[in-house]
């Protein structure tokens, strides 16, 4: 079945991004003066200002900051409520957002925040693959 | 005789973006914006985070989110090609007034790549629009109006704080009991809205679920308003018919645009807005006594108490909870019955204004805008918007006239 969900519109810098989804890799931007990972990809470092920026492989791994569950959903993803959104702790620093699978919209008193996720990647068009984020048993994993 | 803001403030840089013109590859708006900004700073010898004051057409909270940075003096003034000299004429008042040191007026508009890229980079109130990056790693995900973003800041206040759902729920109760004394409110009674006049508390929690933990009594309304204030100089103030409320102290700030930025979810920048706001009152949260919050949702209103000083992290509803923000208790808040049951259009800053000077001159309880036991006998009130995702904040502290 074809994917149905918005598709992201693609900016000017964030080719590498794409191009590392599409091969199964979490690009990251990283700030070759300071160091620091910042997401999401910017054309300045947020952190100290410098524009030497490049493209790391991140780990795919990261935990849970926070989830709401979407019972009131627009569009296609309408179909899908209700479903879980979360923000996800990077373990390189720095925060994504996903709809977090291997949950249970019915039951959020049992999602925790902190929980281990880890991140895949599914297929929206040919040259599109979204990251989702899931839950796993432990880092280790 | 020169004015009193005469060379208040001078222009000590420019710089442009590195490619300018018909440019071949495309360039979002942003990114005219950021290459400017970056060789302004290297020409100046300014760092970047010391600007203190932000004006630009575009949405200027995205620019500072882009470039890190959380200014105390946020315009946005869109009003065509002079906008920029409109911003120099605001950000030498902002100066002249102690506000800022530093203003960056920013411009970048990718007229020409716009046609390229299609709709989006334009430099309009969407920011860079779809093709902003912020946007870009967030449409994917089904998160969709507020209430949507507004719930993951729910759940981590009750992860942090321990508190409960049903906490929060004591806030669009008591807020429904103003509702209640206010015959231009929505929800005043049962005839005037079919869902209208009292709640329980067990009817919030039991309402339709819209994000868990948000149920529809959570949020607040979708309506129609319109309001307006004058705000004039004391000489003015002395030769009208009408009260006068007294503007003590005003501050701003944010934190972020989008919500994929926002640090603590715990927390908003009115910490920081209230902070400049009573420092220029010379007061702080014991000096007031009542207050008009932003509650766009119950967590809104809870978080912002906090931040506001008014209780400890983590205890904003126990206001609402232990009935002194109720009618009759000993410290009112949103006494109109606020954004979840008097009126909320989309953008709520208006009416907040409009009760506190309701409030504090007096007229909060002309029958028509307020039956017996809405007017408070508060002589202080501490008023602080909400804008975007928990994103942007202005406290005032109001003060009733002699």
């Amino acid at each position: 079945m074809s994917y149905n969900k918005p598709i992201p519109s693609r900016g000017t810098h964030t080719k590498p991004f794409w191009e590392g989804a599409k091969a199964g890799k979490l690009m990251l931007p990283r700030c070759t003066d300071c160091n620091r990972i910042h997401w999401y990809p910017r054309h300045i470092c947020p952190f100290c200002h410098s524009t030497n920026l490049e493209w790391v492989e991140g780990s795919g791994r990261g935990t849970i900051h926070t989830f709401a569950v979407q019972h009131l959903a627009f569009g296609p993803w309408a179909e899908e409520a209700p479903y879980v959104t979360a923000y996800i702790d990077l373990q390189e620093g720095d925060r994504m957002v996903t709809v977090l699978r291997g949950v249970d919209p019915e039951k959020p008193q049992d999602i925790k925040i902190g929980a281990p996720v880890a991140v895949e990647f599914e297929q929206a068009d040919d040259d599109t693959f979204i990251p989702f984020w899931r839950v796993v048993e432990d880092l280790e994993e | 005789m020169p004015g009193q803001l005469y060379k208040s403030a001078a222009i000590v840089g420019a710089a442009e973006a590195n490619e300018i013109g018909f440019l071949k590859t495309p360039v979002t708006s942003l990114q005219l914006h950021i290459e400017a900004i970056k060789n302004l700073s290297e020409q100046t010898g300014v760092p970047i985070a010391k600007i203190d004051g932000v004006f630009s057409t575009g949405w200027s909270t995205e620019l500072c989110e882009h470039l890190g940075i959380t200014p105390k003096y946020i315009d946005t003034t869109a009003v065509g090609g002079c906008s920029f000299e409109m911003h120099v004429h605001h950000a030498m008042a902002a100066i002249h007034a102690g506000i800022i040191d530093i203003a960056l007026i920013s411009h970048g508009e990718n007229g020409h790549s716009a046609n390229k890229l299609g709709r989006g980079g334009a430099n309009y109130a969407a920011g860079a629009g779809n093709k902003s990056p912020a946007f870009e790693m967030s449409m994917a995900y089904g998160i969709a109006g507020a209430p949507a973003g507004y719930a993951h800041a729910m759940v981590r206040h009750m992860h942090r704080y321990g508190t409960t759902r049903e906490d929060y729920a004591h806030i669009a109760k008591v807020s429904r009991d103003w509702a209640t004394l206010n015959p231009r409110a929505a929800m005043y009674s049962k005839e005037k809205h079919p869902f209208g006049g009292p709640i329980t508390v067990e009817q919030v929690e039991e309402s339709r679920l819209i994000a868990w933990p948000l149920t529809i009594l959570h949020c607040c309304m979708v309506t129609d308003h319109g309001g307006a204030v004058f705000v004039v100089s004391p000489k003015v103030a002395a030769g009208l018919k009408t009260k006068p409320v007294w503007i003590a102290g005003a501050g701003e700030s944010m934190g972020h645009g989008n919500m994929l930025e926002m640090e603590d979810f715990t927390a908003t920048s009115a910490r920081r807005s209230a902070e400049a706001a009573y420092t220029m009152a010379g007061m702080g949260p014991t000096d007031m006594e009542m207050a008009l919050v932003y509650d766009s949702f119950t967590i809104t209103a809870a978080i912002t108490v906090e931040m506001l000083g008014l209780t400890p992290l983590g205890e904003g509803h126990t206001l609402w909870k232990d009935g002194h923000a109720a009618p009759g208790g000993k410290f009112p808040i949103n006494t109109n019955g606020g954004g979840l049951s008097f009126n909320h259009s989309g953008m709520y800053g208006m009416p907040l204004l409009i009760e506190a000077y309701r409030q504090l001159s007096g007229t909060a309880e002309d029958g028509i805008n307020g039956d017996p036991g809405k007017q408070t006998n508060a002589r202080t009130c501490v008023v602080n918007g909400t804008g975007g995702s928990l994103s942007t904040t202005s406290t005032l502290v109001l003060m009733a006239d002699e």
